[in-house]
């Protein structure tokens, strides 16, 4: 955007090191903070609305745990949740604001659903068959979401583009030609919805615990994998050393030796690769074929406040996505069994976002409310 | 610096690149499809092109302000479905159409955006909030709060037709070829846009207010030492943004006469477009209109093309501004952006 890259990361460095000043507790404590009292002011907008905010924080304890099949289900949310948080969390920490994930999410899952349409035919049936096949695509979406996460990454390191502006349009671009193509050229004749062929039999995550045909526990499995993964590249390699620093400390990074340029480019592939997996993950695990993704949840931008929330960090990132995952999934149940418009959800996590954006107005609310003699 | 010239020889090399390769595909597509030139850059098309700008060129101006001023505003976007979904609300439950109900719930959307500004500003004045995080929130809240209310409303995200604004037409002159109809068969809301931006310039650039507001990006310690207040400047320019956002949200539902609350709701990232709009245009209201005219230019392609019986899916057709707008960041790189953005300023009593 300028010949000046310091905005934007002269930001992150005061975030960053407001929250490397933040104890562990402080951190749990304005997560914690921020989620209650934006589900406060939820119910509070509910009973403004007309409707019973008790009966409402009812349901969406019911729709979250409040049996197999909801508790199930937010499981399938969590797991997206988990992987896209991920993708957030590893641009985030680098300095990298990769809003991109959605569209990332989404031409991953196509290249996951045509890869494995096009070699159907090629391929013997059965288990083996399913499996080589359901691997081909998880392996295509790693690509197709790197590739289109590094596009931006170039564009900012070696032509300055914000990357915040340029991943938002690319998401745009995403939804349209997808749409396009779904609702065109992908769409079978005789497909009464706009969608893709469906993918094949054998392909697929089988559910091993749960009866939920939409959610495996090796889907779980696989994000917490890359939780780990993550999380020990980011601290124990000298490339994830070598990002975090560029995030925290750019000059210093530089000075040591990082090319800063290939940083971003490195870091928005590595965090658009991941954003692949949650595409084929919905394709395979949830949805099984590809529909308009204009109706497919907003789990990249959800993901940005499960990452805020996690301050950034891959392994905070598993309770965040569990507390969205009973979010978005209480949200399938609202919508069924309540005159509450469901995207009141969505607001309240937009809420979330702005009070982790502002940790000063809870360090304040602490020293007044706790210590009560103070006045600031 | 080798880095700078190297990066900036790199930018003119690719911006001519782009511009010959738009060029050259255009003329390819021309001579290959014998598109009928003068039917798509009509007088219409140029009418069309004023109306879809004006909600860029409102927020864009609001935008640099704040950003003059040393306040990243990066959530226009938010407040422009805030200004969009308010508007709405107003004529659906006023329930009369008249144009005076519409500059009334015009009226309404700049009230409502300006007071959730003021909370806004205070989380990232007083609470020295994260700019870009907290600017991103306002945006997910509108995605979210803008097709609830709309729910609450109409059962449903989109809003059933209401009344929109309507050209004025000057007897006599409105006849007159091209100009007649710019000029006096014109939507009012673009002759406002166009006083708003000459106001805009007038200010910024020869007034002493306009001074302190670059002063409070450039050299707040210079400012404050002149004994003026940097954070109540900008508190003025971040509420000017929010209210420039509301408001053409506000223009763009006068002029659709419909709220649609699916997908990224109508406002479909005109707030972020407004951003680059400012941009390319350095931080001159003037030039920010003139790059609005452009991505407005570019959306209402669309519809020539239509008319002209040109197969190109409109869907595709719609994603030109967006391409646009990643071209000219690629490109433009001449911005030099005011030094204190973004930096909370404290005052050394």
């Amino acid at each position: 955007m300028s010949d000046d890259p310091g905005r934007v990361r002269g930001a992150l460095d005061r975030v960053a090191a407001r929250l490397l000043d933040a104890s562990v507790y402080e951190r749990v404590g304005i997560a914690v903070g921020s989620t209650g009292l934006a589900l406060l002011i939820g119910l509070v907008v509910v009973a403004a609305a007309g409707h019973n905010p008790l009966l409402f924080a009812q349901q969406l304890v019911v729709g979250s745990v409040g049996s197999t099949g909801a508790f199930t289900r937010t499981l399938r949310f969590t797991t997206l949740f988990i992987l896209a948080g991920v993708a957030v969390a590893i641009a985030f920490r680098a300095g990298v604001f990769n809003i991109g994930v959605q569209g990332q999410l989404i031409v991953g899952g196509i290249a996951c659903v045509l890869s494995i349409l096009w070699l159907a035919p090629f391929v013997p049936n059965g288990t083996l068959g399913g499996v080589g096949l359901t691997l081909v695509g998880l392996l295509a979406a790693v690509v197709a979401g790197g590739l289109y996460a590094a596009l931006p990454g170039v564009l900012k390191a070696y032509y300055g583009a914000n990357e915040i502006i340029t991943t938002i349009m690319l998401n745009f671009i995403a939804i349209g030609i997808v749409g396009w193509a779904v609702d065109g050229p992908l769409r079978p004749e005789d497909a009464r919805s706009v969608r893709t062929e469906y993918l094949p039999e054998g392909v697929g995550l089988p559910s091993v615990v749960f009866s939920d045909p939409n959610f495996s526990i090796l889907g779980l499995g696989l994000a917490l994998g890359v939780v780990g993964v993550v999380a020990v590249g980011m601290t124990r390699t000298s490339f994830g050393y070598d990002m975090v620093t560029s995030g925290y400390q750019a000059s210093a990074a530089t000075f040591s030796g990082v090319d800063p340029q290939r940083t971003i480019v490195a870091t928005m592939t590595l965090s658009g690769m991941v954003a692949g997996l949650v595409g084929a993950v919905f394709a395979i695990m949830v949805q099984g074929y590809f529909i308009d993704p204009s109706g497919i949840g907003t789990y990249g931008f959800d993901a940005i406040a499960v990452s805020l929330l996690a301050a950034n960090n891959p392994v905070g990132v598993v309770p965040a996505s569990l507390l969205f995952g009973a979010l978005e999934s209480s949200g399938s149940h609202v919508q069924i069994h309540s005159d509450v418009p469901v995207q009141l959800i969505d607001g309240i996590v937009g809420i979330v976002v702005l009070f982790v954006a502002a940790p000063e107005l809870f360090r304040m609310l602490a020293k007044r409310t706790g210590l009560g003699g103070e006045k600031g | 610096m080798s880095l700078a010239t190297g990066t900036s020889r790199r930018r003119l090399r690719l911006g001519g690149l782009a511009l010959l390769a738009a060029v050259a595909l255009a003329a390819v597509l021309v001579v290959r499809f014998d598109v009928p030139l003068e039917r798509i850059f009509t007088v219409g098309f140029l009418n069309r092109t004023l109306m879809l700008a004006s909600p860029i060129a409102l927020a864009a101006v609001g935008g640099l302000y704040a950003e003059k001023s040393g306040v990243f505003n990066i959530g226009l976007e938010g407040f422009m479905i805030f200004g969009a979904i308010t508007a709405a609300a107003t004529l659906s439950l006023v329930g009369a159409s008249s144009q005076l109900h519409v500059w009334l719930a015009i009226v309404a959307a700049v009230g409502v955006s300006l007071a959730l500004t003021a909370g806004y500003a205070v989380l990232l004045i007083r609470y020295k909030a994260d700019q870009i995080v907290a600017g991103l929130a306002v945006w997910f809240i509108g995605l979210g709060f803008a097709p609830f209310l709309a729910s609450l409303l109409w059962g449903t995200v989109r809003s059933p037709g209401l009344a929109s604004m309507n050209r004025y037409s000057v007897p006599y002159l409105a006849e007159v070829p091209v100009v007649g109809s710019i000029l006096f068969n014109q939507s009012p809301l673009v002759v406002l846009t166009l006083v708003v931006v000459v106001a805009a310039w007038v200010v910024l650039y020869r007034t002493r207010y306009g001074y302190w507001i670059q002063a409070a990006g450039e050299n707040p310690t210079a400012l404050d030492t002149a004994g003026i207040d940097v954070n109540r400047v900008r508190y003025a320019t971040v509420l000017f943004s929010g209210a420039m956002a509301g408001l053409g949200g506000a223009v763009l539902l006068a002029h659709a006469g419909t709220f649609i609350g699916t997908g990224d709701t109508m406002v479909d990232g005109r707030g972020w477009i407004a951003i680059v709009a400012y941009l390319f245009g350095n931080y001159n209201p003037i030039g920010a209109a003139l790059a609005a005219l452009l991505f407005g230019g570019l959306e209402g392609l669309q519809v020539q093309f239509q008319t002209v019986d040109i197969a190109v899916s409109g869907r595709l057709m719609g994603l030109l501004p967006y391409v646009g707008v990643i071209v000219v960041l690629t490109v433009w790189g001449k911005t030099r952006m005011p030094s204190s953005v973004g930096e909370p300023y404290e005052s050394e009593e």
